[in-house]
Formats: C-alpha cells, structure tokens, sequence
C-alpha cells in the first residue's frame, strides 16, 4: 500500500528551477494572498541548468539598446521567424529581473559610475556560483512552500482543464497528490534524446542538464498542450570533448574559428550572411560543414593570446565550468601554444536558446486552461537564455495570479488518481512481481540509437530526409506500449523509468515536427536534404502540433507568423 | 570516475541523514552509506561535472578528476571555500603535479549538515 500526500495550493509551480524561483518571489510578492508551492525534482539550492553556476547573463539591453533593437537581432539570429510578441514582452522585464537578483547577492561586474561592464552586445558579467541558491533562497523566503525530490509523473486534467499534478517523492517513497488552481509548468527543456558526445563515465557530461528530460513537454503532451517548433532543435558549439562554452574564448579572448589549413572559413564561406556574426544555427553548420568535407578538425585560434589571457580565461571557465581547465592540465595543452578544439554536440529540444515548447499567449497562458509555461519549456521565444527565463516566470506569476480570482479548485475524482497512482509506480510493481521486464537505461539506449541513425544525429551530419523520418517513426512507434515493462529496483530507478518515458513522448513529437517542415531554415537544427532551401512562401509560419489525449494521435498545424517589429527580418 | 569522495577523509557529516553532498546533487547520485557512515557516487556515469558536491563538502573530502577517457589521471582540480566565504581559491595540478592557484571572487552559501525533506514538515521518514 502506497501511502498518499494531499496539498491544496492555489499556485502550483512544477520545477524550482531558473524560471520557477522566479515566478514563485514575484507570485508572493504581488498576490501574498495566494498560497505557492513548488515540485522539484532534485533540492532547489542546486536543481536545473544553474547548477554549476554562470559567469554571464546573455540577455540584456545594454546601453543605447531597445526591446525593439533586441526582437530585429532574436529574430535574425533565429532566421526570420519568432513570435516577437514573446520575445518583446520578456526583454522589457531583463532589467527588472537582473537588478533583483543583484539585490539578493548576486555579484554584478560594474564600472566606476556603477553601470554593469558589458560582456557582448547583449551580456554582462557576473560572479555566478552561487546564482542557483541566490535564487533558491529567495524563493523560499517568500513563503512558497518548497517539496523537493519530488518527481512529478503528470498533470491531473478535467477535460480541457488542468486541476494539479502528481508525483512520487524520491526521499519517502509517498504518492503526492496536489491540487492547484493555477499551475505552472517550467520544468526546462529535454536532453538525452540523441546519443551524448562520450561515452561511458563521461556520457552525461552533455551541454544541457542531463536531469532535464523533457518532463514537462511530455506531460503537456499527454495533456493535449498545443505545441510549437520542436523541429528547430539546439545543437551547440562547444569545446571539444569538456564540451564547455566556446563565447567564454571567443568573446573573451576574441579568438577566431579555423580549420585545420587555418582558414577563417566563417568568413570565406558564410561572407554573405554575416561570416563570425553569421545566426546562430549557421555557427554550428559552418564547423560541421568543415569537418564533413574533410577540412576538420575545427578549432578556436588561441594561439598567441598571451599569459595573462589565458589566466584570464582559466578563471572564467572555473567560475563556470572548472572541467575545461582540468581538461587542459590533463591533456598538458597550453591555449597560448596550441588552439582549441571545438565540436557540435547532439541536438536537443530546449526553448531558451530555440523556441521548442508550449503555444503561449503574452501572458504566458499554455491552450489548456489553468497551465501556464515559462523558462525553457515555453515555445516561441527564442535567446531567453537565464535572464528570459526570468522574465517568463514573472510574466507567468502576474497572469495566474490575475486571473486567479476568476478560477476555482476543482474536482479530482478518485478514479483519475488511482490510475495516476498505478502509472507512476507501475515500474516499481513490475520489479516487486519479479518481472524480467527492460531497465531504463536500455530503453534509453534504443531511444537514443533511433533518434541518432534516422533523426538527424550527429553521426548524419544532423542531416535528415522523409524516408529517415518515416523510419525514426516507425521505429518509435513500439517504444510507448513498451514503456509498460519497465522496471525499477529502487525509487531512484523509478524515476529514471518516468524521465525515458517522458523522452520517448518528446521523441515522437519532434519527429512528426521534422517531418512537417518541409524546409531548411535553421541548417543543422533542421536540415531536411529533401528541402534543402529556405522556403518563405510556404514555410514562414509555425509549426503547431496537439496529441489527443484519448486515441494518442499527433496532429499536425500551422500557426501564422506576425512581425510587429518593422524592418528586414534577416537582419540585426 | 569523475567525482570521487575519499573515504579517508569523509566523515558522513557524523549522523546526518543527508549529508550536503547528498542533498546538492542535482542527478540524486550521491547516496550515504549508513553501514560505514560514508557517502559515495554511486551512478559515475550520470555524473555531470557540475561540482555543488564539492564545495558543499565541509571536509573538502571530494575530489575532482577528469573521466580517464578524456584525459591522463594525474591532474586534479579542487577549490577551497574561503572561511569569509567571498572567495574560492582553486588548486589546479596538472599531470607531472605542477600546482596552480587561482583566487576567484564569487560567494558561496553556507549549507546546514542535514535538513529535511519538506520545509516546514515534521514527521517524515528519512529512510530511503
């Protein structure tokens, strides 16, 4: 007998994280009559993307910049198409966000007259280790109630309505049952759907969270969320096999890409598009292109940086990410003497850098009424980065608690729970029965090798066609009924049983995305071999998908795209 | 193994339950074995190099080291938390055990030896 928890909260935030810290201060903040509690996964001081910390905000209207200047550069940047309201709405509210976290602690570089240094046209620095429990603690301290190593299996839905969620809690074994009459999913984005970079004891050492494995796409999607853009995935530039950021060199050390006959081929090639400034998503194609017609390996020049930079650059890297300086020591390579190695990582499905997630109005509202999405699960709005994700959760909280006068608690019968209850511990009972059923890391494995050989994976040169489509489906297709037999030995195993079955859910969305978009408008993230052009006729608009919740049938949409900042879309 | 917690110099944080390496994991890769008092990475291959567990560990008894794939085995990385806690001093060694210190300014939250599970909650089973 699974003993229960029941919570009545008015405000349900679902992952205590960059956006959910945030939305959690400003909803007590704004509506202290309202009670807030939030779902997390791990414990809130070091849960999420942050962490191991950050040393930038990459979000932020510095001087003499707009919300409109911000939306042209996004919009280019993301090829033309992204929803500008979205992306219009968060930039007003970087400064807001940034200077309240620097109220909580957070160190900000600044000059002599107190302005933040700008690191980049949109960044600032910072001193960031601690930025996640800066966070955490302020979220705590505004009275929402926090439940940690809480793994949230689903919503819990009336109709076109969500009522709360359940989940199981990694600590006490217990079934959580909460009600809510607002809930907001920010749960981020979804890694571990392609084949990571290492193998092995380094296979988690990916550039997006392992732990976040597209929770919150899947519950939406099982929910019946209208969904936008999974097809423009991310796939990252990094430093070879550290799989660090490359802006921390490139930025700081103003180090150029070259090939292996030190060509700057981003600027003998890609000339026309912008060359080192070209968007994002060309970037990361230019160095793949190199390596694919065997002009590899690709590097960062930082050959000849000097001492001091390379000091420099070691600092930075340990206040953000320690393991590129000691895969320097490790390797004995000096980045005065030798360049740096970069490389592409596996594609995800993240909405903070691309725009993959729930189809939200302004006020971040998801299409099922009750559900709001902020951070890196919110769709539409690309380069949210840290500081958007903030924005969201702002906007997220001034909505629900708006229109929270005008929504009830409702009714959650027993039977919704008691299948809930059955599904979220089904691999467990499937251990207890002594079933010689599939462990998750099997799963993830066959997953992993399916969306890599026929989804545009690495190993394809992210390149993909109908006919490799259709095979990812078909492929794909037996994996949600098998989820069944999944076993779990322990509660950790029990939620690495719901994180495969979370992704094999996204999986089989991104697919139907991929296939939809006839067209490449985002090389790399999206190149179909079959529509190798951009096709602004046909294809200037978005791609929108609904699963029934019954009959589990993905349906494809287009959604229309809107420019209401003026001027030429392609360009900052 | 990325992250390695010395079990000469791990205390299990004396009786806590969740001892701070424990509790800032965000994967739930570090469990305490209770027999031995003594917590360890018990799932290296979801280990994500992020590091909290280092430095919420009061006895500095974690240690960093590059997965051997990617890297020789002699380097090492470990940061000290300054007492003022504005600071951490990072000693960097490379593979011939040439040591490097950097002194980099940030803050590091004091964490509590155990808390529990819910804020504000009493009564629960810590039992895993």
């Amino acid at each position: 007998m699974i003993e229960r928890q029941i919570i009545h909260t008015d405000i349900l935030i679902i992952g205590g994280g960059t956006a959910g810290c945030m939305a959690a201060v400003e909803a007590r903040e704004k509506f202290p009559q309202y009670k807030v509690a939030i779902l997390e996964k791990a414990h809130i001081d070091r849960s999420g993307c942050l962490a191991g910390g950050m040393n930038a905000i990459n979000a932020y209207l510095n001087k003499g910049e707009t919300p409109e200047s911000f939306v042209r550069y996004v919009r280019s940047d993301s090829c033309g198409l992204i929803r500008e309201d979205l992306v219009k709405s968060m930039s007003e509210l970087f400064e807001y966000c940034v200077k309240k976290v620097e109220s909580w602690g957070l160190p900000i570089l600044c000059d002599d007259k107190g302005d933040y240094v700008p690191r980049g046209r949109w960044n600032i620095k910072i001193n960031g280790e601690s930025l996640k429990p800066i966070l955490s603690r302020a979220a705590r301290s505004s009275g929402a109630k926090v439940y940690n190593w809480l793994v949230v299996t689903n919503l819990l839905t009336d109709g076109n309505r969500v009522t709360g969620a359940v989940g199981f809690s990694l600590r006490n074994g217990k079934f959580y049952v909460v009600h809510a009459k607002a809930v907001l999913i920010a749960t981020g984005g979804a890694a571990g759907l392609y084949r990571p970079n290492n193998t092995g004891d380094a296979s988690h050492k990916t550039w997006y969270s392992p732990y976040n494995t597209g929770a919150g796409y899947a519950m939406g999607i099982r929910a019946g969320a209208e969904m936008t853009s999974y097809e423009m995935r991310y796939v990252a530039i990094r430093t070879k096999d550290a799989i660090a950021p490359t802006g921390t060199i490139a930025l700081g050390a103003g180090a150029p890409q070259v090939n292996a006959k030190g060509d700057r081929f981003m600027v003998t090639r890609y000339k026309d598009i912008g060359g080192d400034g070209a968007p994002t998503p060309y970037r990361a194609h230019g160095p793949i292109q190199e390596i694919k017609e065997g002009r590899g390996p690709v590097y960062l020049d930082t050959r000849g940086i000097g001492a001091d930079k390379v000091k420099d650059l070691k600092k930075a890297y340990l206040d953000m990410y320690p393991s590129q300086v000691l895969y320097w020591l490790a390797n004995d390579i000096d980045p005065a003497t030798e360049p740096v190695e970069i490389q592409t990582t596996e594609p995800y499905v993240v909405g903070g850098h691309c725009q993959a997630g729930y189809w939200v109005d302004e006020g971040r509202r998801t299409t099922l009424k009750g559900l709001y999405a902020a951070g890196d699960v919110a769709g539409g709005a690309p380069f949210k980065f840290v500081s958007g994700c903030w924005a969201e959760g702002v906007l997220a909280a001034r909505t629900m608690g708006e229109d929270l006068s005008k929504i009830g608690e409702a009714a959650v019968s027993e039977e919704q729970i008691a299948r809930e209850e059955a599904r979220a511990f089904n691999a467990f009972k499937n251990h207890e029965k002594g079933m010689r059923g599939i462990p998750p890391v099997d799963m993830e494995a066959r997953l992993q090798k399916i969306m890599e050989q026929y989804a545009g994976g690495a190993s394809t040169y992210y390149e993909m066609n109908a006919e490799m489509l259709e095979i990812a489906r078909k492929k794909l297709s037996s994996l949600p009924s098998e989820t069944q037999d999944l076993v779990a030995d322990d509660l950790h195993q029990l939620m690495k049983a719901h994180e495969i079955i979370d992704r094999v859910d996204v999986a089989q969305v991104l697919v139907e995305h991929m296939a939809y978009r006839k067209e490449t408008r985002w090389p790399t993230y999206h190149t179909r071999t079959d529509f190798p052009e951009r096709d602004d006729a046909n294809w200037l608009k978005f791609v929108n998908s609904v699963r029934d919740p019954k009959s589990g049938t993905i349906k494809m949409m287009t959604r229309p795209y809107e420019q209401l900042v003026p001027g030429d879309r392609y360009k900052p | 193994m990325p992250v390695w917690v010395d079990p000469e110099k791990c205390n299990g944080c004396y009786n806590s339950r969740q001892p701070p390496c424990v509790r800032m994991c965000p994967g739930d890769l570090i469990v305490k074995d209770y027999s031995v008092n003594k917590a360890y990475l018990k799932y290296p291959e979801d280990c994500w190099d992020c590091l909290p567990c280092i430095k919420a560990c009061p006895e500095e008894a974690i240690e960093f080291h590059l997965s051997y794939q990617l890297g020789s085995k002699g380097a090492k990385l470990v940061p000290h938390v300054h007492k003022t806690r504005d600071f951490i001093t990072w000693e960097a060694v490379d593979n011939s055990g040439n040591e490097e210190r950097f002194k980099i300014r940030t803050k590091v939250l004091k964490i509590d030896l155990d808390e529990q599970i819910e804020d504000g909650a009493e009564g629960l089973d810590f039992s895993i």
